[in-house]
């Protein structure tokens, strides 16, 4: 019943309603935009840090992330199947890592040699997304490399040369074998792009004679920020001698850097609900003084203070609904084209190496669930918030008084 | 009420917005309050590149470098030149804090029982002492002492894989610029820990003089860079420095964020996204605005109606309302400014201390920065955010003046 | 490898009974004229053993004085014709499997040459060890002396300290031990199976022992050996390299 008069309040001053609504929804949008964008610098900053090169969790002897030790090898086979059965685990890649000397037409380097799976690295990792030029290493074929831009550079050499390998095997034996340059990547981390070269597999196996075994198992996952989870569920899983790490202990300077990222963009956030908070508070708070009179007419009329006190609350709760979902829509319909274009800064800005990642220079957002109902939700106590003050007001006022009141 | 007609407009508009004061108290409050948020956390933002450059220049390639043509894209170490008088005329010019000769070579360092590659820096200890960030973050050992010394500054990472203690030896190999290979014996000086793993495992530093006897050219340098007493006086300082480079074109004199184009990115970068918020909390303050002026205009259609009857032209209507935002806009403009001055005060003097937030080191853009963040005052961008204010109060208050400037006496007469 | 021999040279060295009482650096001085332009020819089988493997690789090997060396592995046949050549303070490695000649860039200088416990450092440590380093007689008894070689204080070495032992009859080293600026013994080197090459008393077996890695080390034993071959300088090149 109180509830239906607080509709028909609302719709009676139609044009104050529909100020007081535009506003909720243009704020909350804008709000859902920002975290939008934010959301979407978080994830680049995370993609970059992990998708690029590690993954987002990572199986490996024990150790063998910090020694790299040629030695400390596992056999991926029974892990794989564990793999396939959890759906959060998008993708897998076994990988085989050496060191060695590479060589090209004009110098020699010390390289990074990643043997990988083509057809399930790229599944974990887009190094093979951010070819210059060139093609991607063909799944089914042998003795094909993918070298960065620096090192291509600096060994003096282009797509269709070939390029000498020369290391230990783990036999002890002297490992040394070409290399055709298939394509050249630039990831804009000098790091990899410097020295890394990216082989297949099968042919990194026979190279460094370890048959069959391979250094770790790197991991794709849905959510980025559930790699703990999954880490630890998999742990209970495996062989206890086997480590498993998500991004956050492979790249402790990552996890400060979203950290620190949190902090500041916490800081924004706060400056952004508050601007916004205050703006609703405001249109809320004039809405209802301006029926000071009214309420009092009510009173007048032998309506309790707590009916009215609930009334007015009521209102504030409906408006609050409405709003949000008009701007909880609003914000889907500004959200959508950032996140399918976005605004790209290249055109001034490269890649920004950022605790270990590597930053796009773009702005884009990302939809995140909690970007939506959070804004929504708080706004929504907001208004009720603003109800609050002025509602107890009326409930308070004299009849005479509000009667009086302009 | 009584001449209104020709009591000055403005006045008139005064005395209007506070007619309703709650309203306009509220009104005020988010404005000014959005006003101080943005401008504090832009002198916030401000303080902390400003932190971040002056330590990534100090640390690399000063605010302005001067290196052999073609150095920065290749790093071909052969690419030595010869600074001559250089140093000298360069710090003498005003503005110029220090001049910082440096040379680089990529080599390999060596323990009785590790080996590992390294860059050789070789430096000016004693004006890399007063600027450079780097050594002050020494752990262990002595700081740095003559040119010519043995003694080395090295990374505490690289300390550990070579199982170095401070005091000991360590013999670095380099290829001299043709092509031989040379070795030479350092002593392990003082330890630093800079939190950039890069650096910590692999920085050695040492005398510039002894660093090029050994690559076999002596008196050369990579680069020249030159710290001034701030960023922006490079304006100044760059012509000068051109000038003193006549004759020697083999060189060319690079600012800061073209040797360094990661810091200069990621600041952008940052810098980029935070404009965007800005610009989404200035739309949510011209709201605001917008919707305390129609409301009021609505309101006072009445009002609006006898002082058309009146003799009132729509036009001085229109101006009022104009009048009232602007007065509106303004007075929280000022409010909001000198709100945000004193957190700025605050930010300047206290700052925000992240070691609460954070255990260790933040890197960003291959600097790290100060785990206290301080503001600096950017006096330019407090002003331009309250003529922002105004301005879009401006605007906020065109559609509201619009609707009062259409309304007809009659109809508003009738009007509760 | 190359520091043994020329150790080795230097202690085949004539050391007279009266060492104690000799300058030990007039007496290395005129060891090091001795070796100049000396020229050798061996084929040598080395046997490496690691934590993880255990593997033989026979050479041919060619030296000329303290710059030049060259090294040929016979086997095993996977490796046939791997070969490295010492010019000075250069390394070049010859890969026959792609036919290129590779240099070592001083980043790798410190790597293992071959896989075993030699880095190719220690093939280019030309340095002339009267100037490097100080010796004098630590002790003697009977059978051996044992002569300390301390670093002089801006030589570009590794080691704090070096002692060999030396068998005064025969004149050959026994051992050397290589120590770091602790005291503590990093590296030692043994050499046994004493035999008379033409005028000269040569051990022909010398284990490399790391310290820190105890089931480890290196074992280079000579098949064949003979001094003053018919080589000069223009012998080791890069064309002699690639050419078995």
């Amino acid at each position: 019943m109180l509830l239906a008069t607080a509709y028909r309040n609302l719709w009676r001053n139609r044009r104050r309603t529909q100020l007081t609504l535009s506003a909720m929804i243009l704020s909350s949008s804008l709000l859902i935009l920002a975290l939008g964008i934010f959301s979407g610098m978080l994830d680049d900053m995370l993609a970059s840090a992990t998708e690029q090169y590690h993954g987002h969790v990572v199986i490996s002897a024990r150790g063998y992330q910090d020694s790299h030790d040629l030695y400390a090898t596992l056999d991926p086979v029974p892990l794989l199947e564990i793999l396939r059965r959890r759906p959060e685990i998008l993708g897998f890649s076994p990988r085989l890592r050496g060191f060695g000397l590479a060589s090209g037409a004009k110098a020699s380097r010390p390289v990074e040699l990643l043997g990988v799976d083509p057809g399930a690295e790229v599944r974990v990792t887009t190094l093979s997304h951010q070819l210059e030029q060139g093609a991607p290493l063909n799944a089914g074929g042998t003795g094909q490399a993918l070298i960065g831009r620096g090192l291509a550079e600096k060994l003096g050499l282009k797509v269709g040369d070939s390029l000498v390998l020369f290391t230990q095997a783990a036999d002890g034996s002297l490992a040394n074998d070409l290399l055709r340059i298939t394509g050249i990547f630039a990831t804009g981390d000098s790091r990899r792009d410097n020295n890394l070269v990216l082989c297949q597999l099968a042919w990194l196996q026979n190279f460094l004679v370890l048959p069959g075994r391979v250094h770790e198992i790197s991991l794709r996952i849905a959510d980025p920020l559930e790699a703990e989870k999954t880490a630890a569920a998999l742990r209970t899983l495996v062989d206890p001698e086997l480590e498993i790490l998500d991004w956050g202990r492979l790249l402790p300077e990552m996890r400060e850097a979203v950290a620190s990222f949190d902090v500041s963009r916490m800081i924004i956030v706060l400056i952004l609900y508050a601007a916004t908070a205050l703006g609703i508070l405001n249109t809320f708070f004039m809405s209802v003084l301006e029926r000071s009179r009214e309420f009092g007419i009510l009173s007048a009329l032998g309506m309790r203070p707590r009916r009215i006190l609930s009334l007015i609350l009521l209102e504030a709760g409906l408006l609050g609904l409405i709003g949000l979902a008009g701007g909880t829509a609003l914000g889907l319909l500004l959200t959508w084209p950032m996140a399918a274009v976005g605004i790209d800064l290249s055109a001034t800005l490269t890649a920004v190496t950022y605790g270990g990642g590597t930053i796009l220079p773009r702005l884009h957002a990302e939809f995140v669930a909690a970007n939506f109902w959070l804004p929504a939700l708080s706004l929504f106590l907001v208004s009720l918030a603003a109800g609050l003050p002025p509602a107890r007001r009326a409930a308070r006022l004299k009849p005479v008084e509000a009667l009086r009141h302009d | 009420m009584t001449d209104l007609k020709r009591a000055p407009l403005l006045h008139l508009a005064w005395k209007n917005i506070w007619r309703n004061r709650r309203r306009t108290l509220i009104t005020l409050a988010a404005v000014a309050l959005s006003v101080t948020l943005v401008q504090a956390f832009h002198n916030l933002s401000h303080g902390v590149y400003r932190q971040m450059i002056d330590n990534g220049v100090r640390a690399g390639s000063g605010h302005l470098a001067i290196y052999h043509r073609g150095y920065l894209q290749s790093r071909d170490e052969r690419l030595l030149w010869s600074p001559k008088r250089l140093p000298a005329d360069i710090a003498a010019l005003p503005g110029v804090t220090a001049v910082l000769p440096r040379i680089y070579l990529a080599g390999l360092a060596q323990s009785s029982r590790e080996s590992r590659g390294i860059v050789l820096t070789g430096v000016d200890p004693a004006a890399e002492r007063a600027v450079n960030p780097f050594l002050k973050q020494r752990i262990a050992g002595e700081p740095f002492s003559r040119a010519d010394s043995r003694k080395v500054i090295i990374g505490e990472r690289l300390l550990r894989e070579l199982k170095l203690k401070p005091g000991q030896k360590l013999v670095i190999t380099v290829q001299r610029t043709d092509g031989e290979l040379a070795s030479e014996l350092f002593r392990v000086g003082a330890v630093i820990r800079t939190g950039l793993r890069e650096i910590d495992g692999s920085l050695v530093m040492a005398g510039r003089e002894r660093v090029a006897n050994l690559a076999g050219q002596p008196g050369t340098i990579h680069e020249l860079a030159v710290i001034l007493d701030t960023a922006e006086r490079d304006r100044q300082v760059a012509p000068a420095v051109a000038s003193l480079l006549e004759g020697r074109n083999e060189l060319g004199l690079v600012p800061w964020d073209l040797a360094m184009p990661n810091l200069a990115n990621a600041i952008k970068l940052d810098y980029a996204s935070q404009k965007f918020i800005f610009l989404i909390i200035l739309l949510i303050v011209a709201i605001g605005v917008v919707n305390t002026q129609l409301m009021s205009v609505m309101e006072r259609q009445r009002e609006f109606g006898v002082l058309l009857a009146i003799g009132s032209s729509p036009a001085r209507l229109r101006r009022l309302v104009l009048f009232e935002g602007l007065l509106l806009g303004g007075f929280a403009g000022l409010v909001g400014s000198l709100l945000g001055a004193l957190a700025t005060l605050y930010l300047a003097e206290i700052g925000i201390d992240l070691r609460r937030f954070l255990p260790e080191n933040l890197e960003f853009g291959g600097v790290v920065f100060d785990p206290v963040l301080r503001a600096t005052w950017d006096f330019g961008y407090m002003l331009r955010i309250a003529v922002y204010v105004v301005v879009l109060s401006l605007l906020a208050g065109l559609y509201p003046a619009h609707r009062a400037g259409r309304i007809r006496p009659a109809e508003a007469m009738r009007k509760v | 490898m190359t520091r043994s021999i020329q150790l080795l040279l230097f202690l085949l060295l004539l050391v007279p009974p009266t060492a104690s009482a000799m300058d030990m650096r007039q007496l290395i001085r005129e060891v090091e004229d001795q070796y100049m332009g000396v020229s050798s020819e061996a084929i040598m089988v080395m046997q490496v053993r690691t934590a993880h493997w255990t593997r033989t690789t026979e050479m041919h090997a060619w030296s000329l004085g303290r710059d030049h060396f060259l090294v040929r592995i016979l086997a095993p046949a996977k490796e046939r014709d791997v070969a490295t050549l010492k010019i000075g303070r250069e390394v070049w490695n010859y890969l026959p499997k792609v036919d290129r000649t590779i240099r070592i860039p001083p980043s790798m200088m410190g790597g293992s040459w071959m896989g075993s416990h030699i880095t190719n450092n220690d093939l280019v440590k030309a340095a002339h060890i009267d100037e490097d380093y100080d010796f004098r007689l630590l002790a003697e008894d009977a059978q051996t002396w044992t002569i300390e070689g301390l670093p002089k204080p801006n030589a570009a070495v590794i080691w704090g300290r070096i002692v060999y032992r030396v068998e005064k009859k025969r004149r050959v080293p026994v051992q050397i031990d290589y120590f770091d600026e602790e005291g503590v013994r990093v590296r030692s080197i043994g050499f046994d199976r004493v035999t008379k090459i033409g005028n000269r008393q040569i051990p022909l077996r010398m284990r490399v022992q790391p310290l820190d890695q105890p089931d480890e080390q290196t074992v280079l034993e000579y098949r064949k050996l003979r001094f003053d071959v018919d080589i000069d300088r223009t012998f080791f090149s890069r064309r002699q390299l690639r050419m078995p």
